[in-house]
C-alpha cells in the first residue's frame, strides 16, 4: 500500500510543482497563507484521519490551482484533534500563534470544539463542518456541519409516510449531540403523526446491547432513531440484525457512514437509512466528478470517502469563497463577508445563514453494496441556531 | 537508590529553578504555557512516583485526583464570580482528593502487609468510575463537552504570567518531596516498599504510613489540577479519566520512579516530545512503547537513573569520588529518647497462652497450647518440626487466626492484635530466615530498629534523629564488629550469617520486654554461634526483659537458658529444666520417633 | 413465562458464558499463573482478524479458527519466553511490560489492516425457535459449544495426570519442581493454553462484535473483574465471576438502564476487591 501511494503521491506532487512552474510566476507572487486543518489522527475517531487528510490535500491543491485564498496560496499544515480537548488546543494555538496559521477548518468532536472557541476567541476564522447538535454561535466561527433540524426535519416525516412509521424509540450514547437530536427528533415525530415509545442514553463503554434490544422489542416500536457512535453503532446494529429485528423494524442515523456501515456489514443493515449531507454514491455530476478526481490524486486503495472526510473539502471551498468575497484574511473582513455566501461542491449548493449553511440533504439506504440516495431535499435550512 | 545530601538537593533545585524560569524568555511564552501543561502533569507523576518508586505499590488511576482537583477548582473559579467568599473554598481542590485517597488507602491496606494488585486494580476501577460519573452529571461538570468558561486566576494572564505559578508549585514539590525523601519518614518509605512486614514488626503502622504517603501524592495531583483550570479554562472528563493515568505511569516509569526530577523529566521529556512528534513521525507511538517495555526490562530506574549514571561515571573518570550512598559525617552521636511505653507494666512481662487452638481445614496447627512465662529470663522452646512452635509466635503477633482460646500480655487480652499493634507493647521478634531491609545500608537497617518505639512523628521528620545512639547499639557495635566496619553496605550483600546477627541487634535495640527469638542461630557457624548465644543472654540481662527462643541446637539450649518448653503437635508436651526434660521418657518418644 | 422473560433468560446465559470464554484465557494466564497480562485483550483481536483474514482469503471459517489459535499461540509462546519469563518475580513490570506490548500490537494491526471496523459473516445465521422464542442461532450454537468446552475442559484438569501435573505446578513450584515435574515447561503451556483460549474467543465472537484494532481493552478490564470477583485460579471461580458480574450487568440494564449497568459492575469489582481481594471460591 505504502509504496503505491508514495509513488502516486511523488507524482501529483511532481505535476503539482511542475504545474506551478510553468504558470505565470505572477500568480504566486504573494506569501502563502497557512491554514491549519484539524482532524482526528488518533483516538477513537482516527479512522477518518486518512480520509479527512486526503479531501483536505486535494481541495488545497485545487484551490491553489484557482489561484488560492485571495491570490495567496494556501499552505495546509495539519494537527491531530482526536487527542483530549486540552491537548488538541494547545496544538491549535502552537498553529496559531507559533507558526502564524491564518484560518482554521475543523473537523472533530464538540469537546474540541468547545475548547478551540475558547482558545479562539473569534480572532482567526474558523469553520467547523462535522455534523454536530446545533448551537454554535460564537464569533468566528462558521459552521458547515449538518444540525439536528436539518438532518430530520424533512426526513422524519417522508421516512415516516414512505414506511408506514408510528412507534419510534430513540437511542444513543450519552453526551449532548444525542440528546440534542433527540429532543428535535420529539417535535417532528410529533407533527408527523408519531409516538415516542422508548429514548435510552447509553455510556460509551456498552459493548452488550441486548437489554437494549428486548426493551425495543417489547415497546412495540417499528422505527429507531440511532445516534449512537462509533463502535456502539456497529455493534448495536449487528445484534439488532441477528435478532432479527432488522425486517419489521426500520432503522434511521445521523452519523452512519460508509465506514460504519462497513462495520455492520451489509447482511445486518436491512432498512437501514441514513440522513447526511454526503455519501459516496451520490450520483450527480458534481459528486460524481469530485470522486473521480479523488481517486486519481490518491488511487484505488485510498481511504474510502464519507461525509465526515468530504466536509473537509467543503470547507475549503467555503474558506475560498470568504476569501474571495472579503479580498483578504482579516478575520472581521471574512466575519462579514460569510454571511450570504454561496458556494458549489460535490454536495450541491450551500448557502450560508447566521453562521450555518442551508444545503442538499441526502437520505440513503442500505442497499447493494453500500449507500443508495432514495431522497433529496434540497436546501434544508439549518434551523434556528444563533439569534441575528 | 541515592541519597542527596542537602548542599547537592539545594543545587540540584536551584539548577531547575533557573532553567524552568529562562524557558519563556529563550523561546516564547506560547512553548512556556505548552511547558506549563506538562510541568503540571509532571507534579502528578511525582506523587505517583512517590508512591511507586519509594513505598512499592502502583497507582493506575491518579488522574482521578488530579481531575477532582481540576474540576472542584474550575467550579469555585466559576461561581466566585457571583459570590466572592467562595474563593476561600479553593483549598478543598487540594483537601478533598487527599482525603479520598487516604480513606481508599486506608480501607484497602488494612490489615494487609504486602501490597498486592487488587490496590492497583481498585485505583483503575474507580478512576473509570469518576470519568462515569463527570460524563453524566452534565449540570455539574458540563458533561463530555467538559467545565467550559473557566476565570483566570486573578490577574494571571494564562499565556504568559501563569506560567510562573506553575514554576513556583514545581519547585515546591521537588522540594518537598527530595526533603521527605531524606528525612527518617523516607527511610521507612523505602522500608515499606522493601519489606512491609519486617517493618510491622518495629511497630509501625505500615497501612497509615502508606495512606499518608498517598494522600500527599493525591493532595499533589490535587493542586496540580487546580491550576490546570486557571491555566486551561476548560476541564473534560479526559482529565479524570484512565488514559491520562495510563500515560502518568508511563511517563514516571520512562523518567524515573525513583525520585522526583525523574517523574518531572518524564512527564516533560516524554509527554512534551509526544505531542510535537506525533504528527511529524507516524510511528513515534510505537518508539514509546518500545522504549517502555525496554525500561521496565532493563532499566528500571528510568531516564534519571541512566543519567546520572552516566553524570557520576564521569565525575568518577576526572576523580572526583561520588559515593553512592552518601557517608553521613561521623558527628558525634546524639543520645536518643527513652522508649515510649505503651501504657504497659514496666516490670517483667507477663505472657500467657491459654488454651489456644488454630485449626486449618482438617489440620491443627495448634491443639489447644497453654504455656505461661512469668519472669525474666530466656525460655526456648523446642520439639520436632511441625510441633507449632513458630505458628505460636504466629498467633502471638497477628499473622496467624486462631480458632479458640485467648492469649494475655500482663493480664491483657491481646489475642488477635496486630503485629505492629504487638511490637508497641513491647513485643519484639527475630524471624527464622533473616527478614531485614536489603535495599537499605546496615546503618539505616540499624537506625530503623531504634526509632521503633522511640521516635514521634515529629522527630521522623528531623535529621538529627539519625545520629541517635544507645548504649545496647555501642555494646552490639563493639560486638558484632561488622557493624561499624560495614556500616554502609547495603543489608542484601552481607552474608547469611552476618545478616542473622544483623537482625538479632535490630530486634535487641528496639529495646523489646518480650523477644521471640526463631532460630538464630540457623546458619550459623560454630564460633558465630557462640557469639550469638553470648549476645542473646547478656542482651536479655541487661534489659530485663523475657526471650522465648526456638531452637534444635541442643548445645546452644544449655546455654541459653534453664526452663524449657516442649512443644509437640500443637500442644505443650512438657516443660522444665533442660536435664528434666531429656531424662522424660515422654519427650524422648516423641523425639525418637516412638510415640505419636 | 413469557417471552420477554425467556429472552431475558436466555441473554442473561449468553453473557454469562460469553464473560466466561472470554475471561478463560485471562483466568489461566493471571489466576494460575499470577501473571498480570495487559496484552490479553488483543489476543482477541488477533483471533478476530484471523478470521478477518480466512474470509479474505475465502476459506471456511474452521481454517480461520485454526489460524487464530496457531497465531496466539505462537506469539503467547515468543512473549512468555522473551517477556514474562524474565520478569516473573516482578508481577508489577509484568503489568507494565505487556502494556506496552499491547500497543504494539495494536499498531501492528492497524498498520496491516487498518482503523477501519472489519465485517465477519455468520457462519450460522437466521435463529431458531427455542423455548417459543425467536433466538439467534449463532448465539445458541456458541453456547452450546462454550459449554461443552468448559465441561470438557473442567474434566480433564480435574482427572487427567496433566492436569494434576499442572495443579502441583501452581500450588507448589518448588515441591513440584523438586519430584521431577518440569516446572518452568507447565507454566509456558499454561500462558500458551491461556493466550491461546484467548484468541479462541476472538475468532468466535468475531460475527457478533464490532472488529477493529481497540476492540480488546474492554475485554481484558472486564476480564480482570470476573476473576477478582468469582476468585483467582479455578474454573468454578471464572464461572462464579462471569455469573456475578453478567447477571449484575443484564439484570440492571433491563431494569434500569445500561449507565447503572455499569456502575453496578465498577462498583460490585470495587467491593469484592476491597472486601475479598481473593474473591469468592479462590484456591490460593
Amino acid at each position: 500500500m505504502k509504496r503505491r501511494s508514495f509513488i502516486q503521491n511523488s507524482l501529483a506532487l511532481g505535476s503539482l510543482v511542475g504545474a506551478d512552474l510553468l504558470l505565470p510566476h505572477l500568480a504566486f507572487a504573494a506569501s502563502p497563507v497557512k491554514v491549519g486543518l484539524m482532524i482526528p489522527m488518533s483516538g477513537p475517531a482516527g479512522l477518518f484521519g486518512p480520509s479527512s487528510k486526503n479531501c483536505g490535500e486535494l481541495a488545497v491543491a485545487e484551490i491553489n490551482a484557482r489561484g488560492g485564498l485571495a491570490g495567496r496560496p494556501i499552505e495546509l499544515i495539519i494537527s491531530d484533534a482526536g487527542v483530549p480537548p486540552a491537548e488538541a488546543s494547545q496544538g491549535a494555538l502552537k498553529l496559531w500563534k507559533g507558526q502564524q496559521v491564518e484560518a482554521f477548518v475543523g473537523m472533530h468532536d464538540s469537546a474540541v470544539r468547545g475548547a478551540l472557541v475558547g482558545v479562539f476567541k473569534g480572532q482567526v476564522p474558523y469553520i467547523y463542518t462535522s455534523t454536530y447538535e446545533g448551537g454554535e454561535c460564537s464569533p468566528g466561527t462558521q459552521v458547515l456541519a449538518e444540525t439536528p433540524t436539518q438532518q430530520l426535519e424533512p426526513v422524519i416525516p417522508w421516512l415516516s409516510k414512505e414506511r408506514k412509521l408510528k412507534n419510534w424509540y430513540l437511542i444513543g450514547n450519552d453526551y449532548n449531540w444525542p440528546r440534542d437530536t433527540n429532543a428535535k427528533a420529539k417535535q417532528y415525530i410529533a407533527s408527523a403523526g408519531g409516538k415516542v415509545v422508548g429514548e435510552e442514553y447509553l455510556p460509551f463503554t456498552t459493548d452488550n446491547f441486548d437489554a437494549n434490544l428486548a426493551k425495543i422489542k417489547a415497546s412495540g416500536a417499528d422505527a429507531v432513531l440511532i445516534t449512537l457512535v462509533g463502535g456502539a453503532s456497529v455493534g448495536f446494529n449487528r445484534a439488532f440484525a441477528s435478532f432479527g429485528l432488522a425486517d419489521k423494524v426500520t432503522r434511521l442515523g445521523t452519523l452512519i457512514e460508509e465506514n460504519t456501515l462497513g462495520g455492520i456489514g451489509m447482511q445486518n443493515a436491512a432498512n437501514l437509512y441514513s440522513s447526511s449531507g454526503y455519501f459516496a454514491s451520490i450520483d450527480t455530476p458534481a459528486a460524481i466528478d469530485f470522486a473521480k478526481r479523488y481517486g486519481a490524486k490518491f488511487g484505488a486503495q485510498a481511504p474510502a470517502l464519507n461525509a465526515l472526510a468530504q466536509s473537509v473539502y467543503d470547507g475549503f471551498l467555503l474558506l475560498e469563497a470568504m476569501a474571495k468575497k472579503s479580498g483578504s484574511m482579516d478575520p472581521k473582513k471574512m466575519e462579514t463577508a460569510a454571511e450570504g455566501i454561496r458556494f458549489s461542491s460535490p454536495r450541491g449548493d450551500t448557502t450560508m445563514h447566521q453562521r450555518h449553511g442551508k444545503k442538499d440533504i441526502y437520505l440513503a439506504k442500505a442497499e447493494g453494496n453500500g449507500f443508495k440516495v432514495v431522497k433529496v431535499f434540497k436546501q434544508v435550512d439549518a434551523g434556528k441556531n444563533c439569534k441575528a | 537508590m541515592a541519597y542527596f545530601q542537602t548542599a547537592k538537593q539545594a543545587a540540584s533545585l536551584l539548577t531547575l529553578a533557573l532553567c524552568l524560569v529562562a524557558v519563556p524568555f529563550v523561546t516564547n511564552d506560547f512553548r512556556a504555557y505548552q511547558l506549563g501543561t506538562y510541568l503540571l502533569y509532571g507534579v502528578v507523576a511525582q506523587g505517583v512516583a512517590l508512591v511507586w518508586g519509594r513505598l512499592g505499590f502502583l497507582p493506575l488511576g491518579q488522574a482521578l485526583f488530579f481531575g477532582l482537583g481540576a474540576y472542584v477548582a474550575g467550579l469555585l473559579f466559576i461561581h466566585a464570580q457571583d459570590n466572592a467568599l467562595l474563593y476561600l473554598l479553593l483549598p478543598l481542590s487540594i483537601l478533598v482528593p487527599a482525603l479520598l485517597a487516604y480513606l481508599v488507602a486506608r480501607l484497602v491496606f488494612a490489615g494487609q502487609y504486602v501490597s498486592g494488585p487488587d490496590f492497583s486494580l481498585i485505583t483503575l476501577a474507580l478512576t473509570m468510575l469518576g470519568a462515569q460519573l463527570a460524563n453524566q452529571f452534565t449540570g455539574l461538570t458540563g458533561g463530555f463537552n467538559g467545565l467550559a468558561n473557566i476565570p483566570q486566576l486573578g490577574d494571571l494572564d494564562r499565556y504568559s504570567s501563569m506560567y510562573f505559578l506553575i514554576v513556583a508549585l514545581v519547585l515546591f514539590s521537588t522540594a518537598l518531596l527530595s526533603w521527605l525523601y531524606q528525612t527518617p519518614l523516607g527511610t521507612l518509605w523505602l522500608a515499606i516498599s522493601q519489606n512491609e512486614n519486617r517493618l510491622q514488626f518495629f511497630g509501625f503502622a505500615t497501612d497509615k504510613l502508606k495512606a499518608g504517603a498517598f494522600a500527599l501524592s493525591a493532595a499533589l495531583a490535587g493542586s496540580a489540577g487546580f491550576l490546570y483550570a486557571a491555566q486551561q479554562g476548560l476541564v473534560t472528563p479526559q482529565a479524570i479519566g484512565f488514559q491520562l493515568s495510563a500515560e502518568l505511569v508511563i511517563w514516571t516509569a520512562v523518567g524515573g520512579r525513583f525520585g522526583p526530577y525523574g517523574a518531572l523529566l518524564g512527564a516533560v521529556g516524554i509527554g512534551l516530545l509526544s505531542s510535537d512528534l506525533r504528527e511529524i513521525w507516524v510511528h513515534w507511538e510505537v518508539l514509546v512503547a518500545l522504549l517502555f517495555i525496554a525500561v521496565v526490562l532493563y532499566f528500571p530506574g528510568g531516564m534519571a537513573h541512566l543519567l546520572l549514571n552516566a553524570y557520576q561515571f564521569i565525575n568518577r573518570r576526572s576523580g572526583t569520588h561520588v559515593p553512592v550512598y552518601a557517608v553521613a559525617p561521623k558527628t558525634p552521636g546524639l543520645r536518643a529518647p527513652p522508649l515510649q511505653s505503651c501504657g504497659g507494666d514496666s516490670g517483667p512481662v507477663h505472657l500467657r497462652f491459654d488454651n489456644v487452638s488454630v485449626q486449618r481445614n482438617e489440620v491443627s496447627i495448634l491443639n489447644g497450647l497453654s504455656l505461661a512465662v512469668e519472669h525474666a529470663g530466656v525460655y526456648c522452646l523446642i520439639g520436632p518440626n511441625g510441633a507449632g512452635k513458630t505458628s505460636s509466635f504466629n498467633v502471638l503477633t497477628g499473622r496467624l487466626a486462631r480458632t479458640s482460646g485467648d492469649i494475655f500480655l500482663d493480664s491483657q487480652r491481646v489475642t488477635g492484635h496486630r503485629a505492629d499493634v504487638m511490637a508497641r507493647a513491647g513485643v519484639g521478634r527475630k524471624f527464622q530466615i533473616p527478614s531485614v531491609f536489603n535495599g537499605l545500608s546496615v546503618t539505616d537497617n540499624l537506625r530503623i530498629a531504634l526509632w521503633s518505639n522511640r521516635a514521634q512523628a515529629r522527630q521522623l521528620l528531623e535529621s538529627t534523629t539519625r545520629q541517635w545512639r544507645t548504649d545496647m547499639l555501642d555494646f552490639l557495635e563493639n560486638t558484632f564488629t561488622f557493624l561499624a566496619d560495614q556500616a554502609d553496605k547495603p543489608a542484601g550483600e552481607l552474608s547469611q550469617g552476618q545478616r542473622q546477627m544483623l537482625e538479632l541487634s535490630m530486634t535487641l535495640l528496639a529495646e523489646p520486654r518480650l523477644l521471640l527469638l526463631d532460630e538464630p542461630c540457623a546458619g550459623l557457624s560454630t564460633a558465630e554461634t557462640q557469639q550469638q548465644i553470648e549476645v542473646i543472654v547478656q542482651a536479655v540481662s541487661r534489659l530485663g526483659s523475657t526471650a522465648l527462643v526456638i531452637e534444635h541446637d541442643m548445645a546452644a539450649v544449655q546455654r541459653l537458658s534453664n526452663e524449657v518448653f516442649v512443644l509437640h503437635q500443637g500442644q505443650l508436651l512438657a516443660n522444665g529444666t533442660l536435664k528434666q526434660m531429656q531424662e522424660s521418657p515422654l519427650v524422648q518418644a516423641v523425639y525418637a520417633g516412638g510415640q505419636k | 413465562m413469557d417471552s420477554s422473560t425467556i429472552t431475558l433468560l436466555l441473554n442473561l446465559v449468553y453473557h454469562v458464558l460469553v464473560l466466561s470464554l472470554v475471561a478463560l484465557g485471562l483466568g489461566m494466564v493471571f489466576g494460575m499463573l499470577g501473571v498480570m497480562n495487559m496484552a490479553q485483550g488483543e489476543f482477541l483481536t488477533l483471533g478476530a482478524y484471523a478470521m478477518v483474514v480466512a474470509q479474505r482469503m475465502q476459506i471456511a471459517a474452521g481454517w480461520g479458527i485454526l489460524m487464530a489459535i496457531l497465531v496466539t499461540a505462537t506469539l503467547g509462546y515468543l512473549i512468555e519466553r522473551w517477556l514474562v519469563r524474565p520478569l516473573q518475580t516482578r508481577p508489577l513490570d509484568t503489568l507494565l511490560a505487556t502494556w506496552g506490548l499491547s500497543l504494539l500490537v495494536r499498531k501492528g494491526i492497524e498498520a496491516v489492516f487498518g482503523r477501519q471496523y472489519q465485517n465477519i459473516t455468520q457462519q450460522i445465521g437466521g435463529s431458531t425457535q427455542i423455548f417459543s422464542v425467536d433466538y439467534p442461532s449463532y448465539r445458541l450454537a456458541l453456547m452450546l459449544a462454550i459449554v461443552c468446552g468448559l465441561l470438557m475442559l473442567g474434566l480433564w484438569y480435574k482427572h487427567s495426570t496433566a492436569g494434576t501435573r499442572l495443579k502441583a505446578s501452581v500450588a507448589n513450584p518448588v515441591l513440584a519442581q523438586a519430584i521431577g515435574i518440569d516446572v518452568k515447561r507447565q507454566a509456558c503451556m499454561a500462558f500458551v493454553c491461556g493466550v491461546a483460549c484467548t484468541g479462541l474467543a476472538g475468532a468466535l465472537l468475531a460475527p457478533l462484535v464490532r472488529v477493529e484494532p481497540l476492540m480488546g481493552m474492554d475485554y481484558l478490564l472486564g476480564s480482570f473483574f470476573v476473576l477478582v470477583v468469582g476468585g483467582l485460579g479455578s474454573l468454578s471461580g471464572l464461572f462464579a465471576g462471569a455469573g456475578i458480574i453478567g447477571s449484575t450487568q443484564v439484570l440492571v440494564s433491563t431494569m434500569l438502564d445500561q449507565t447503572y449497568g455499569y456502575l453496578a459492575v465498577l462498583t460490585l469489582s470495587i467491593g469484592f476487591l476491597w472486601l475479598r481481594p481473593h474473591g469468592l471460591l479462590s484456591n490460593r
